[in-house]
């Protein structure tokens, strides 16, 4: 690793002023950043290390917006009660990634920007239509989460911005949740495969009213499976339907093969991931 | 069984206080005023001539103290591989060569007063090459007009080099063609495993420097101390008496560290500079240009007749050893010598196949060391033998296996590389292992459940038996001294090489158990070729066997020296004996400690220093044997295979230290579940791995590893210290034919190629 800049704010202005003037890249929990920069793969001139930022560690809910801040790391996101309340497929994929020494660094914010599509905690948030706030000097903006990434590795956010916060409305209702995630082992294993599932429910608990569903890993950036999706909405689980949807999804993926695994495997999986989700519900909630 | 003392005692480690509380005992935790850094300069192609080399800008950055490339080190051809001499491997490599064979073949080296400058300097150096047409497959080594990898005219012991040919044989005994055409059964099949890395959790280091008499002092995470000197004297052209090699405190080696491979560098920079010099190998480098297991395809014919009576077995392999030789002709044979005598009631027996050269990463020793390979093609066909008989697999392993008193002709025909040694199984308690095993796994109650378990989730139960060898036989030698202090405390000085193995423990269990004194009252020093004896190293399963009766020798003339003075000092003509460091007169109850001995030996009468060196060779290998059972779960949806439960009954004679026996077997059958489930180095069409990082190359966490019972059927091999045979090895070849033969009971497939992703299950399962 070569030499560079290090800086380290002591808030988050000062963070934002230090951006505008040296471009520098933003190191949070850093088990990307640092595994790239060893690499070889990034050679930055500078480095901002925001990690001591505490106004950027929080997990509150007001008057149903859960927000998170972007330093919140996997371990408060798995432990939050807000989360496992509110989006328990959240706190899942949290308990799902790298190991509880990663978990206790790897944060919330860091896992957005880095942009891979094997992001386990991209697709719970794709479900519950997060937004993220990104702040500069010059001001700030919300995008949806669908709106942020361009391709693998790659978002729109400029040099110039950080993210600072994710948000999301509270589902009402009945949830039916879910995260399913295939990986070459049990721990310390990027995903081949992810699915996210996240479905309210009718009060008579008879039928599925909105359904959110998200693949982590089969294609560029991490995708909704809308044909699925509507597919599911307004009806209820039963084998049949859960066979149907599976094939669908299958079709919606649009993975490649790499190291991990192949185009044919990750395509027959993804499939096979929403029917073992779902198959816990059949004779679950609805009946 | 006599009772002992201190051996089949579970001694703590002589070493773990100081492991675990971070005491600075690894190689790299030394350094030296003025130490360069060194970096090497590693070949992007698989196959190429240098045409041009240029490290003049390199040698002028600031900072770089030596530079080394083929124009200015000596040309010597020789042989990485830490064996005894003369090495059975090739004579096929040099420090440097103006050819490189794969991608990460050595091209220069730097020595710089920083790592960071090493690098810069690496970035400096203006290679040209000329790629030529590289061989990615083993099968297409063989082929008529396949490039010629070793085309030096300095090449020795390879077999046909002009063909890519490092060994070559062609073994028959009995007819086995005959054979197979009167057997009533007769099974076939092609089992293929992958390229395997050892993953040590330290990588190779070695720190150089001269002491105050101009000796070359080298610090090494070595397995082969003794073998590491002779070969740089040999390489660098200087005496053994201006080298010794220290082997500290090492971080596991699993054989990759069998091997001489960054010495001679750090050699060359300190030999230059006179200052002390550091190399270390990256994660990366560990990977891809350290050493790997030989990836092999290995054929199996069997024939039985209605009995299931094994009537013949031919095993075919194809051994890729990659750009080197280092190992090829020994793990070839190792397949065949190490498998085949356990189904001795087969007449007829072909061995044949070819170790090639590829342009791929060096092959070289890996725990197993070829029976790993052998195994899971020998096994995967008795079971399927068996499911064509439509008997249980057991019960045709129970008809077929070898038993104490009984021999095989393999024995003598395989050996290293050339001929072996006959010998007859003393101890065997494989019977007893199959039994018990069997029991506790409940074998045929499991077999009798249905294998679906929930929808799409089946169990299967598969299991393999296997042996191995301790120590090579009339070619190993050991040796061991033992001294006593004033006090009555003891040193033991051994070559040996613990590297995390827990030799150190042992050999001390053996020492103190024939002296009659506790383990607290010695203190173990091993490895330095200048003050410690002779020892060939940790490999082939040897230290506790070999090494262990050296020291057991030494400790009996040691303790006949004892004797001779107490007897004089208690006046006594009756049996004396040893206990807990006390000497008695049986009968009388009189009394001398082994300070009284030590005080007067050292400075009263007949004044000597007690001491005493002993040597062994064995003239036999025997065999440990283990029988394993596993419990898979397969999940059809998504083709992965999750081990349940594991079940190993070994017997490696007496176990002189049940808890580190135990981890022996565990941490084995971990490392050849990895091989079974997701372990493999990748390669792009030009030969460049993909994967060589813990990010993507995946050794098993601890969550992935099923429970694991392990039985200890304890034999008592006469031939060995305390009965004590080997336990090293053997376990790591029973997971990949365990597992497929359950994947195959759970499913219906079979399982031919490693590692058995949950991708190849679909596609077995005609889902993908």
């Amino acid at each position: 690793m070569r030499d560079f800049k290090y800086f380290r704010p002591r808030t988050l202005k000062e963070a934002l002023s230090i951006l505008t003037q040296e471009r520098a890249k933003v190191l949070a929990g850093g088990t990307d950043l640092l595994v790239k920069m060893k690499d070889g793969l990034l050679r930055p001139e500078s480095v901002m290390d925001i990690s001591f930022l505490e106004e950027l560690k929080f997990i509150r809910e007001e008057e149903g917006m859960v927000t998170i801040g972007a330093l919140a790391t996997h371990s408060m996101l798995e432990r939050s009660p807000i989360i496992n309340t509110k989006a328990p497929h959240l706190a899942e994929a949290s308990r799902s990634i790298g190991s509880p020494q990663i978990r206790n660094v790897a944060t919330i914010g860091g896992n957005i920007v880095n942009a891979s599509p094997a992001g386990d905690s991209l697709p719970p948030l794709y479900t519950l239509e997060a937004e993220l706030l990104l702040e500069s000097e010059k001001g700030s903006r919300i995008v949806a989460i669908e709106e942020f990434f361009t391709g693998p590795g790659q978002s729109i956010i400029e040099p110039h911005e950080l993210l600072t916060a994710i948000r999301f409305k509270a589902p009402r209702g009945e949830l039916l949740t879910f995260f399913q995630k295939l990986g070459q082992r049990k721990a310390l294993a990027i995903s081949k495969v992810s699915v996210a599932f996240l479905a309210t429910c009718a009060a008579d608990k008879k039928f599925l009213r909105k359904v959110r569903i998200a693949l982590g890993a089969v294609a560029p950036t991490v995708i909704r499976a809308r044909e699925v999706e509507s597919f599911l909405e307004n009806g209820s689980i039963n084998e049949e339907m859960v066979d149907l949807a599976a094939k669908l999804c299958s079709e919606e993926a649009r993975p490649i093969s790499d190291i991990r695994s192949t185009l044919v495997y990750r395509k027959k999986v993804t499939g096979e991931l929403l029917k073992r989700g779902l198959s816990q519900f059949i004779e679950g909630v609805i009946s | 069984m006599k009772k002992y003392r201190v051996v089949g005692q579970d001694v703590e480690k002589v070493d773990g206080r100081a492991l675990v509380t971070g005491q600075p005992v690894f190689t790299d935790d030394f350094s030296l005023p003025g130490m360069l850094y060194g970096k090497i300069l590693r070949s992007p192609y698989a196959h190429a001539l240098i045409k041009e080399i240029n490290a003049s800008e390199a040698e002028k950055l600031k900072g770089v103290e030596a530079v080394f490339t083929y124009k200015n080190v000596p040309r010597k051809a020789y042989t990485t591989a830490g064996q005894g001499y003369p090495e059975p491997s090739p004579y096929d490599s040099f420090i440097f060569d103006k050819k490189v064979r794969f991608v990460g073949d050595r091209v220069a080296a730097v020595f710089a007063e920083s790592l960071s400058i090493a690098e810069e300097a690496l970035s400096l150096i203006k290679v040209e090459y000329e790629e030529l047409p590289a061989i990615l497959d083993p099968e297409d080594a063989l082929k008529d007009g396949a490039p010629v990898i070793h085309d030096e005219p300095e090449i020795q012991g390879a077999h046909d080099p002009s063909r890519n040919i490092v060994s070559h044989v062609d073994l028959e005994i009995g007819d086995v063609d005959q054979a197979l055409r009167d057997s009533d059964f007769v099974v076939e099949g092609i089992w293929e495993t992958q390229y395997a890395q050892h993953c040590p959790m330290e990588a190779h280091i070695a720190i150089a420097y001269l002491d105050e008499r101009g000796k070359l002092v080298i610090r090494s995470s070595t397995q082969v101390p003794f073998h590491a000197r002779r070969i740089l004297s040999f390489l660098l052209g200087i005496p053994i008496s201006k080298i010794r090699v220290i082997k500290p405190r090492i971080g596991g080696g699993f054989g990759a560290k069998q091997e001489v491979l960054i010495e001679d560098l750090v050699a060359l920079a300190t030999l230059k500079t006179k200052r002390p010099a550091r190399l270390e190998l990256t994660r990366e480098e560990e990977f891809v240009s350290s050493r790997t297991m030989h990836p092999m395809k290995v054929k199996v014919r069997l024939g039985a007749d209605k009995e299931g009576m094994l009537k013949a077995i031919e095993m075919d392999i194809l051994s890729n050893t990659g750009a080197y030789g280092a190992h090829g002709p020994t793990v070839f044979f190792n397949a065949g010598s190490k498998t085949l005598p356990l189904y001795n009631k087969a007449e007829n027996v072909r061995f044949t196949g070819n170790v090639v050269y590829t342009n791929l990463p060096v092959a070289g020793a890996y725990r197993g060391y070829g029976a790993t390979e052998g195994y899971f093609a020998l096994e995967c066909a008795i079971d399927e033998l068996a499911r064509k008989m439509g008997i249980d697999p057991l019960i045709l392993r129970q008809k077929n296996h070898i038993r104490p008193g009984e021999t095989s002709p393999i024995f003598k025909k395989l050996g290293e590389g050339r001929e072996g040694v006959p010998q007859t199984v003393e101890s065997c308690g494989l019977e007893e292992c199959i039994e018990n095993g069997r029991e506790l796994f409940e074998w045929e109650k499991k077999r009798s459940l249905p294998r679906e378990v929930a929808p799409g989730i089946y169990r299967g139960y598969g299991m393999a038996i296997m042996m191995q060898g301790s120590a090579i036989p009339l070619v190993d030698m050991a040796s061991a001294t033992i001294k006593m202090n004033e006090d009555g405390s003891f040193l033991l000085l051994v070559g040996a090489t613990d590297l995390g193995t827990g030799s150190d423990t042992i050999l001390a269990q053996i020492a103190c158990e024939e002296i009659g004194i506790p383990v607290k009252n010695i203190t173990v020093y091993s490895s330095d070729t200048d003050f410690t004896p002779f020892d060939k190293g940790a490999y082939a399963s040897s230290t506790t066997y070999l090494s262990g009766e050296a020291v057991r020798k030494a400790a009996r003339k040691v303790k006949e020296q004892i004797l001779t003075v107490a007897h004089i000092l208690l006046g006594a003509s009756g049996d004396l004996v040893i206990e807990d460091g006390l000497v008695k007169e049986v009968g009388t109850g009189k009394t001398l400690t082994l300070e009284e001995i030590g005080l007067r030996s050292f400075y009263m009468a007949d004044q000597r220093q007690i001491q005493a060196t002993a040597s062994h060779v064995s003239e036999v290998s025997p065999p440990p044997f283990a029988a394993h059972f596993v419990e898979v779960e397969v999940d059809t949806r998504t083709g992965k295979i999750t081990p349940i439960l594991y079940v190993a009954a070994v017997d490696c004679g007496v176990a002189v230290n049940p808890q580190l026996t135990r981890g022996q077997i565990i941490g084995s059958i971990v490392n050849g579940l990895g091989f079974a489930l997701s372990e493999g180095l990748v390669f792009n069409t030009r030969g460049m791995p993909l994967n060589p990082n813990f990010l993507d190359y995946k050794v098993l966490s601890s969550l992935d590893i099923p429970e694991i019972e392990v039985i200890l059927v304890e034999t008592h091999e006469p031939s060995g210290p305390f009965g004590a045979k080997s336990v090293a090895e053997i376990c790591i070849n029973g997971p990949l034919p365990a597992v497929a033969n359950a994947v195959y009971d759970a499913l219906g497939i079979q399982l031919k190629k490693a590692p058995f992703t949950a991708e190849s299950v679909l596609r077995l399962l005609g889902k993908i």
